[in-house]
């Protein structure tokens, strides 16, 4: 049972008194959790909801009537009676005499510093600081050095809140940091030769506070306030963590975690954060091919659609990376030519990990496979597919369609190569080149999953909204969901093209599994396909 | 890398006994790091490495605990240790001529090590025997009330013990 419920099931509540207004809040409570609801936000630097309390970095403090001293808000719970001040005089000198003592040693390096600009020792000195140091000494020099094969540490910067070396005990399980010295010659280190190398240490760059921690991935790349952010969804495996695409002049540099606590928490794995990498690798295609020739975009979309107008029955294979949006319209694509059929690949299994903390890196790499079995029916990868490579091989189709999708995949196996060459006319969708185009007719460049603008549907059963890290307007080719609504359009079997969200609204329409959900209503946490968003709208989002 | 050190059966003998007297094998790490110290002569990477397999800690979590420890024994200390205190009462009796003594004779300053190996000179806080200002600590033996001719007796001896150790 938790501390809070009570014998009759409700949550037991606790009156307390935030800056002298009367509070209700749920016993057990930390002072700054629930002065959060109230919309009072304290600082802090050490404190971080994934991780144990550590109570090291005293910046949190305030004013208490149980206590002559002030106390630390992240470690000290509501009680009956309590009196908080957060912004008494005792609090406002308690939290800037605290942040002296945080800059005595730290450098003045902010312009150099990739931290800047989302740095909390930066927002809190700015907020909290003293506009001066009154520190004539020499500052002390601490070591910079590789951690690992991915991170370094700026040791001057480190104010040592141990947010990094909880998260290598407590989460990823690993325990590689820990604090070496002591006093002001404190910082964060490794164990000799042992670098920290875990499937999740790119977590501990986003949670450092500080410039400390640094990711050589993004080391020097851009600033942060210049970047272009897109909430989506990493691709990489069927969890489906929340990320954040940041992009700068509309390339890649950083995917960072998004918080959601049902399905990635706070985290992600180092091979999706790193895995943007894979777009811009030289086996990526962004240029269109009629028998080898390069052709325009727009005259892409048209070989596409003459060489369909032409066709007989079609057969489709599709991908698990594809939206439920573009599945959506492959479904009213493969019922215009009667006698079409639809079968899907699915990437090669990984390998899973479980985290103490829960976390989960699911060895099927499919981001999308549940989608597909709710669009297509559940043998959509299985007896169809199977059946479908059968007619393939046997040239049992003039024509097919493939989606050759998922920037981290090794792609669709030898026997799905050697299916789809033994059919006449090839058009294939493919995310970069490799032997399943030989001896394509028409390849078409496909999106990678965090280019994508749809929705997923996770190995929980989540409907997740992910977004393209594109602008609109700027993408370097057309798009599945575009270009396959032109090719609708042009085959008669659709009458304009619509948004993403849009096409999701024909798909809720006319698919009960899809039934009541729209985009507007997935919000950040997204909604699992069985709950139905409170009060069912028909017409949808207006994203 | 494989550890090829390990306690020997006096000193594991003792570490089970250790492992007795504290409620969590990790509360019992100060201790056996004294025991590998003692067993092994200092700590160095093999040897935290050892301690943290025998114990089941984390190796970083036994690399933090002695490096934030000044009475360890670190790697790369010289066979002697000689910890000059330089807090008030000595400072005020003349801990800095002390210092600068061995310095003279030994060519090292404070946080060096002779290139023979044989002794380390460093400044330290308090001792706690400040009667018998100025006072330094060698190895874990206190010399008190040192006058300049002390010191340069005392390097005179340890050189001895050192070079004569090496030859024996």
């Amino acid at each position: 049972m938790a501390e809070n419920q009570t014998n009759d099931g409700t949550v037991a509540m606790t009156s307390w008194q935030l800056n002298g207004q009367e509070v209700e809040n749920p016993t057990g409570m930390t002072i700054m959790e629930a002065a959060k609801e109230h919309g009072i936000e304290i600082p802090c630097f050490c404190y971080h909801p994934g991780l144990s309390i550590a109570g090291n970095c005293r910046i949190c403090m305030v004013e208490s009537n149980r206590s002559r001293k002030p106390v630390i808000s992240c470690s000290e719970k509501i009680a009956d009676g309590l009196e908080i001040e957060t912004e008494s005089e005792l609090a406002v000198s308690s939290r800037n005499s605290v942040m002296e003592f945080q800059l005595i040693n730290h450098p003045l390096d902010c312009p150099v510093c990739d931290k800047a600009g989302e740095c909390t020792l930066q927002d809190h000195s700015y907020e909290h600081g003293p506009d001066r140091s009154r520190f004539v000494e020499d500052k002390n020099i601490r070591h910079t050095k590789e951690l690992g094969p991915n991170i370094s540490i700026w040791g001057n910067r480190c104010i040592v809140c141990t947010r990094c070396i909880r998260f290598c005990d407590e989460i990823s399980g690993t325990s590689e940091l820990c604090i070496v010295e002591r006093g002001d010659r404190s910082v964060v280190d490794v164990f000799p030769e042992i670098p920290i190398d875990n499937q999740l240490a790119g977590n501990t760059v986003d949670i450092c506070p500080v410039g400390a921690l640094i990711s050589h991935d993004f080391k020097y790349e851009a600033r942060v306030w210049n970047m272009d952010r897109k909430d989506s969804v990493c691709g990489g495996c069927s969890r489906g963590c929340n990320v954040e695409v940041e992009t700068l002049d509309g390339f890649v540099k950083r995917l960072m975690p998004r918080e959601n606590l049902e399905v990635n928490d706070w985290w992600m794995c180092d091979e999706g954060r790193y895995g943007w990498r894979h777009l811009y690798a030289d086996d990526r295609l962004s240029q269109a091919t009629r028998d080898g020739t390069a052709l325009a975009d727009d005259s892409a979309t048209a070989a596409l659609e003459q060489l369909l107008s032409e066709s007989g029955p079609v057969a489709f294979l599709i991908d698990p990376f594809l939206t439920c949006e573009e599945m959506h319209l492959v479904q009213g694509l493969a019922a215009s030519r009667p006698g079409s059929s639809v079968g899907g690949w699915l990437p090669e299994d990984g390998i899973a990990a479980n985290f103490p903390s829960g976390f989960k890196i699911s060895a099927a790499k499919y981001p999308n496979r549940a989608g597909a079995e709710h669009i297509f029916g559940d043998q959509v990868f299985g007896n169809d597919a199977t059946e479908l490579q059968k007619a393939l091989v046997s040239s049992d189709f003039n024509t097919v369609v493939a989606f050759c999708g998922g920037h981290l995949s090794s792609g669709p196996g030898e026997s799905w190569a050697k299916a789809l060459s033994s059919t006449p006319t090839s058009i294939i969708f493919s995310v970069k080149s490799g032997p399943w185009l030989e001896g394509a007719s028409l390849v078409l460049p496909a999106t990678a999953p965090i280019e994508k603008d749809g929705t997923w549907i996770n190995e929980d059963g989540r409907l997740q909204r992910t977004r393209s890290c594109w602008n609109p307007g700027t993408e370097p080719f057309s798009v599945e969901l575009v270009r396959l609504q032109t090719l609708q359009n042009a085959l008669g079997i659709r009458g304009r093209s619509l948004s993403a969200a849009g096409i999701f609204r024909e798909l809720a329409a006319n698919n009960d599994s899809f039934a009541g959900h729209n985009h507007s209503d997935l919000g950040s946490p997204g909604l699992l396909l069985s709950e139905r968003p409170a009060g069912i709208a028909m017409d949808g989002g207006s994203e | 890398m494989a550890n090829t050190i390990s306690f020997c059966s006096e000193t594991m003998k003792q570490y089970e006994w250790l492992l007795t007297r504290y409620p969590t094998r990790r509360a019992a790490l100060l201790p056996t790091l004294r025991l590998a110290e003692s067993d092994f002569g200092e700590l160095g990477v093999p040897e935290m490495r050892y301690v943290a397999d025998l114990m089941e800690i984390p190796p970083a979590f036994v690399f933090g605990v002695v490096t934030f420890y000044t009475h360890y024994r670190r790697a790369g200390t010289g066979k002697f240790h000689i910890q000059v205190c330089s807090t008030l009462s000595c400072a005020l009796r003349g801990s800095e001529d002390v210092v600068s003594r061995i310095t003279e004779r030994l060519g090292i300053k404070p946080g060096e090590t002779t290139p023979c190996g044989h002794f380390t000179l460093s400044k330290v806080e308090c001792l706690g025997s400040c009667d018998t200002a100025p006072m330094l600590q060698c190895n874990d033996d206190y010399h008190e009330d040192l006058s300049l001719e002390d010191v340069d007796q005392l390097i005179e001896q340890l050189r001895a013990e050192a070079e004569g150790g090496q030859n024996g």
